[in-house]
């Protein structure tokens, strides 16, 4: 992807670009009204990529370098009050540094869409990919979602778009982008045309709740244990809408756009029959594919499910397809010291969502590729032994595993 | 004995260690017979704010397991004794957290009791409280309002005269000579605990019957729930106002009506129309936007609104144009730009009367922070 | 760019408009200056305003819901956020209009911090904003030299030995709070050579006031007013006198009024005669003394600020304002 003037997206395009570009491009098809930047590794070659459209002409928005990330955060949560569409982004400890502002936009309810170029939390620094930063703000009523390829990235960044500004939804939305595989790494990706995402993409409109003079009205007065609950529950309401806002939208766009899965919520690879289910998200759903063929050619049942979002966390989805296996084994590109089973989180979630079927399968969770360690076919082949040895001799020798670390 | 709670009604700031000091001597107090107690503030009252009404709570039990009962509550459902530290809030109080106006006997139990600070009798006090169903105690502890800052306290002995009162109305509670201990070895000196002694021995109770008392019914609301709610934090702004009462000259402002503000004086400007210079500093400098511009140009003060600060009599230039006087003796939140347009000498004597009462009585927000109120202590108390 | 409004200077207490912006009813204090500062703004700014205001006294004791004395449209933001919640309102008023999302025209933006949430946790944030010469705002930091939302805390405007919640008077220190209040106004009026518009108000002079809103949110770009808010709860005194210790603050000369218009500081009211010598100042100790946070002060702390006071107007090189003196050679 060059960074000359584009033809401003009057053909289908193919570009070889990382998904922080591709969603870079997705801002400027969605014609976003106001960006904010903060320098932090991964996540900012997104903001190179946008300040470089805005530079050259191809792309009209207000682009703000802010002096901290919790500014970042603030700036776009009041351009959204007022009505404008924004974007912005962060990783591991920036994103934090932006805590506040971010949960103050959900129980706003305003639809900023965020990029968080997953890193891991300081301390140490290290830039290398781990979930922990947006998994960290799981309860506060972002929608989640994690991208697998460039090309998710752009199509998810308009969804989030269209799913959050839905005034029955109104929620914030964060897309996790694995540092440096997601970020920096460029693939081939179809750009749509401006038409088609006119289609799919309706402008923001606030209507009675925008901040503006012709609507006055005081947003977020102080409350009293007298109406917290009360609001809680309507954003708890609103989370519950977005499930079948995704699912309609998805629809739509695999009508306007020509792809997609069968699902919004998750993608399903060889899982007809599986008696072993790997269970992740983002990247390592690469080398993970790669075993599950390779388990395919040797007659061998092994099966991967990747979640998509993980905020509406699928439930029944979940239930449903995990229902049929012996055993699932769970990839944590993240850790939760002293969790349950002193697992990780996907796994926490995953196991109390299955936790009302009639049919357990056999649920292990592995910790791996942390700090941006790579996660390797033959990583895959380990938890999978493990796995099957549970299957076997019907019982857990150990609940959780950290694979790959050196003793 | 079971369960016995006491609520302190006080004015915010003016009256919190006042009030603090009451609360945790009952529960010192109730140590010395070997009961168990807690003192808490309603946490939604807080953070306080001058003048604006707040309650503290003390509830004693005989041990730890009926205590519990009251714990983890921001107030309790009924009390056995209301303490009221400034009369002007019989009228009934918005308090801080509050929505709408509580009458001041709201908590207090069938035949419990209403201690009350006050220089007025008890019928004029009856007047302005609310009516209850069931019957209750009035005790009148004979004296001036007591005011504090923030970091300075003014200790006249009110706490001290409460108490002794309080030992007297509620005698399950504990006995004087156990108050009297647990003064002393809070560190109070002979004088307080003799201060308390007197109003212990003087204290008289007058019968409330039920349905005795202001038939006026509080204005109250019902709180929507989620659904009706609108989403986003969201709330529709007050409205732009207009002219004066509807008309097309002057000006009104909207007014709240969800938080109305004027239980917080205890003192009202009453105001002189006939020597106003219409300077405007009084419109221009009120806080609380309190004045509606008149046709004419003069400045009503809505007794709605106003919250009895006292900045208006400050910066007006006119010697007695706008002059604070007390709360007690008023029954209404009248106009009285309209008083005084429907007859223009009646309104002078009336208002006069008031000015000249103010100066001969002086009824302040009185504290001061510096030097001794040893003098004060005997003033304050019954002549 | 986006273009401002048509407010003009207004000239005599009976031309101030009758409109509010701000109405009865909030939760505050008697006698709240800070209250004050809020209705004159909205008054001078007028109803096509849009107003952000971050955490404090000005938010918990304003706001309760579902009540408000806001009659423009008003947003909560952050203790710290300000700054950036002006900007992005601007930013996105700007962008809409320019794109063609929004009808065009001037509309106020002001964000308002308290001094904890404006000149310590949120200096950043305004620092920032008023870096952005495109977009026309006003933040205006109300100072009542407390954290006052949470029962008065020690904050980086707080004097030298007022007594707070974090600084109270003990039996062993007494002036717990040694730090000297910050000089936030000068401090960003130097640091953003752009900046057009830089003041410090005081509500007690209310048509001054109602003319430094207007003149803020005329000139152009971001701008910057710092009020000194009397506060009869975290000062303690008989919240009467509300009005007379906003007075007494510039008599004494320890608060300074003035304007920096286009980079020429011009001194308003008792500040202006003082420094022309056509009025003496008042002596430090008559503020001081009527107000229990100091009721604890010796003559020696009185003298400390006393020669603190004389050294700002006979030592500095713009007196009360820019503490700074050319060393002689």
């Amino acid at each position: 992807m060059t960074s000359t003037a584009i033809e401003l997206f009057q053909t289908e395009t193919e570009e070889l670009i990382s998904g922080s570009e591709a969603i870079g491009l997705a801002c400027a098809l969605a014609d976003v009204d106001v960006i904010t930047a903060y320098p932090i590794r991964p996540y900012d070659t997104v903001m190179q990529f946008v300040s470089r459209l805005k530079a050259d002409g191809s792309f009209d928005f207000d682009f703000i370098v802010a002096e901290s990330e919790h500014s970042q955060f603030e700036i776009v949560k009041h351009a959204s009050s007022v009505g404008a569409r924004t974007f912005t982004g962060s990783s591991g400890v920036g994103w934090f540094y932006a805590f506040e502002a971010i949960t103050v936009t959900a129980g706003l309810r305003l639809p900023v869409v965020a990029m968080v170029g997953n890193r891991a939390l300081d301390d140490p620094g290290a830039f290398g990919v781990e979930h922990n930063d947006a998994l960290a703000v799981r309860d506060l009523g972002w929608m989640l979602y994690w991208v697998a390829t460039a090309q998710e990235a752009l199509d998810i960044a308009l969804l989030a778009w269209r799913v959050a500004e839905d005034p029955d939804v109104f929620l914030p939305m964060a897309l996790s982008c694995d540092g440096s595989f997601l970020t920096h790494s460029q693939a081939i990706v179809n750009v749509p045309t401006r038409e088609q995402v006119d289609k799919f993409l309706p402008p923001y409109d606030r209507g009675k709740l925008q901040l503006h003079p012709d609507n006055p009205i005081t947003i977020a007065p102080q409350v009293n244990e007298d109406w917290l609950m009360e609001m809680r529950r309507q954003s708890d309401e609103a989370m519950h809408r977005s499930v079948a806002k995704i699912k309609q939208a998805y629809e739509e766009f695999k009508e306007i756009f020509g792809r997609g899965d069968p699902s919004p919520f998750v993608e399903e690879y060889m899982t007809e029959d599986a008696e072993i289910i790997i269970v992740g998200m983002g990247t390592l759903a690469l080398p993970v594919r790669v075993a599950v063929r390779r388990y395919q050619e040797q007659g061998r049942k092994v099966g991967f499910l990747r979640v998509k979002f993980f905020r509406p966390f699928p439930t029944e989805e979940l239930q449903e397809i995990l229902t049929k296996c012996k055993a699932v084994c769970v990839v944590d590109r993240d850790y939760s010291y002293g969790a349950p089973s002193f697992g990780g989180v996907l796994f926490t979630e995953l196991r109390s969502a299955l936790y009302p079927m009639e049919k357990h399968p056999h649920m292990l969770n592995f910790i791996a590729g942390l700090g941006g360690r790579e996660v390797h076919v033959n990583d895959v082949n380990e938890m999978v032994d493990i796995t099957q040895k549970a299957i076997d001799t019907g019982k857990i020798e150990k609940e959780t595993t950290w694979i790959g670390v050196r003793d | 004995m079971s369960t016995v709670a006491v609520e302190v009604i006080y004015r915010g700031i003016f009256q919190r260690t006042l009030a603090r000091n009451i609360v945790r001597s009952i529960v010192f107090a109730a140590r010395k017979e070997g009961k168990i107690g807690t003192a808490f503030g309603r946490y939604g009252d807080s953070p306080e704010r001058n003048g604006i009404p707040a309650k503290q709570f003390a509830v004693v039990a005989d041990n730890a397991e009926e205590l519990e009962e009251t714990l983890a509550r921001y107030e309790p459902t009924e009390v056995d004794v209301t303490i009221n530290v400034d009369d002007t809030m019989c009228k009934g109080i918005e308090s801080w957290a509050w929505y709408g106006l509580q009458p001041i006997n709201q908590l207090t139990k069938a035949n419990g009791t209403l201690i009350v600070t006050s220089r007025q009798d008890a019928d004029s006090l009856i007047e302005d409280i609310h009516q209850k169903d069931t019957a209750f105690g009035l005790s009148i502890s004979k004296s001036t309002v007591s005011f504090s800052g923030l970091w300075v306290y003014k200790d006249d002995h009110t706490d001290a005269r409460i108490l002794g009162t309080l030992c007297n109305v509620c005698p399950q509670l504990f006995s004087f000579d156990s108050m009297a201990q647990a003064m002393a070895e809070q560190g109070n000196d002979e004088t307080k605990v003799a201060s308390a002694r007197r109003a212990y021995d003087g204290a008289t109770t007058r019968q409330v019957e039920p349905g005795e008392g202001s038939s006026e019914v509080p204005f109250t609301f019902d709180l929507l729930g989620w659904q009706a709610m609108e989403e986003g934090l969201v709330i529709r702004a007050q409205g732009k106002g207009g002219g004066f009462r509807g008309g097309d000259e002057g000006f009104q402002p909207d007014r709240n009506e969800v938080f109305k503000k004027f239980s917080t004086r205890s003192m009202r400007p009453v105001i002189n129309f006939e020597t106003c210079i219409k300077c405007t500093l009084c419109w221009l400098q009120c806080p609380d936007t309190c004045f509606d511009v008149t046709p004419d140009g003069l400045y009503d003060a809505n007794m709605e609104s106003c919250c009895g600060c006292g900045v208006c009599e400050a910066v007006c230039p006119v010697p007695d144009c706008v002059t604070m006087v007390s709360e007690a003796d008023f029954n209404d939140n009248s106009s009285q730009y309209e008083a005084w347009q429907e007859d223009k000498p009646a309104y002078q004597t009336w208002m006069t009367a008031l000015v000249d009462k103010q100066k001969a009585e002086s009824r302040t927000h009185g504290f001061h922070h510096i030097g001794g109120y040893a003098e004060d202590i005997a003033a304050s108390e019954d002549a | 760019m986006t273009s401002v409004q048509d407010l003009p200077q207004i000239q005599g207490v009976k031309n101030i408009p009758l409109a509010e912006g701000y109405t009865s009813g909030h939760r505050t204090c008697q006698g709240c200056e800070s209250a004050l500062v809020m209705r004159l703004m909205i008054k001078a700014a007028g109803q096509r305003t849009i107003v952000v205001g971050s955490t404090g006294c000005m938010y918990v004791a304003n706001t309760t819901y579902y009540s408000t004395p806001w009659v423009v449209p008003w947003m909560h933001t952050q203790l710290g956020s300000a700054g950036s919640a002006a900007t992005g309102t601007a930013a996105a008023l700007s962008s809409m209009m320019r794109k063609g999302k929004m009808t065009k025209e001037p509309i106020n933006v002001i964000a308002f911090c308290g001094d904890g949430g404006g000149a310590d946790m949120g200096l950043a944030a305004i620092s920032a904003a008023l870096q952005h010469d495109e977009y026309n705002l006003l933040i205006l930091m109300y100072d009542n030299e407390s954290y006052a939302n949470t029962d008065i805390q020690a904050s980086g405007s707080t004097p030298y030995g007022a007594n707070t919640t974090f600084s109270p008077v003990g039996k062993e220190i007494r002036n717990m709070n040694k730090r000297w209040k910050k000089n936030t106004a000068p401090m960003l009026a130097v640091g953003h050579p752009n900046v057009r518009y830089v003041a410090s108000a005081d509500g007690s002079y209310g048509l001054d006031f109602n003319n430094k809103i207007r003149r803020a949110l005329t000139i152009g770009g971001p701008t910057f007013i710092h009020s000194i808010d009397p506060c009869p709860k975290g000062w303690d005194y008989d919240p009467k006198f509300s009005h007379e210790l906003g007075m007494l603050i510039v008599e004494t000369g320890l608060w300074v009024q003035y304007e920096i218009i286009d980079g020429e500081l011009t001194l308003n009211g008792p500040s202006r005669a003082i420094a022309r010598g056509v009025r003496k100042r008042k002596p430090v100790e008559d503020y001081l003394l009527r107000q229990g946070r100091f009721a604890h002060f010796t003559p020696e702390d009185i003298k400390l600020f006393q020669d603190k006071v004389d050294e700002s107007w006979e030592k500095w090189w713009l007196p009360g304002v820019i503490p700074v003196s050319m060393k002689e050679d």
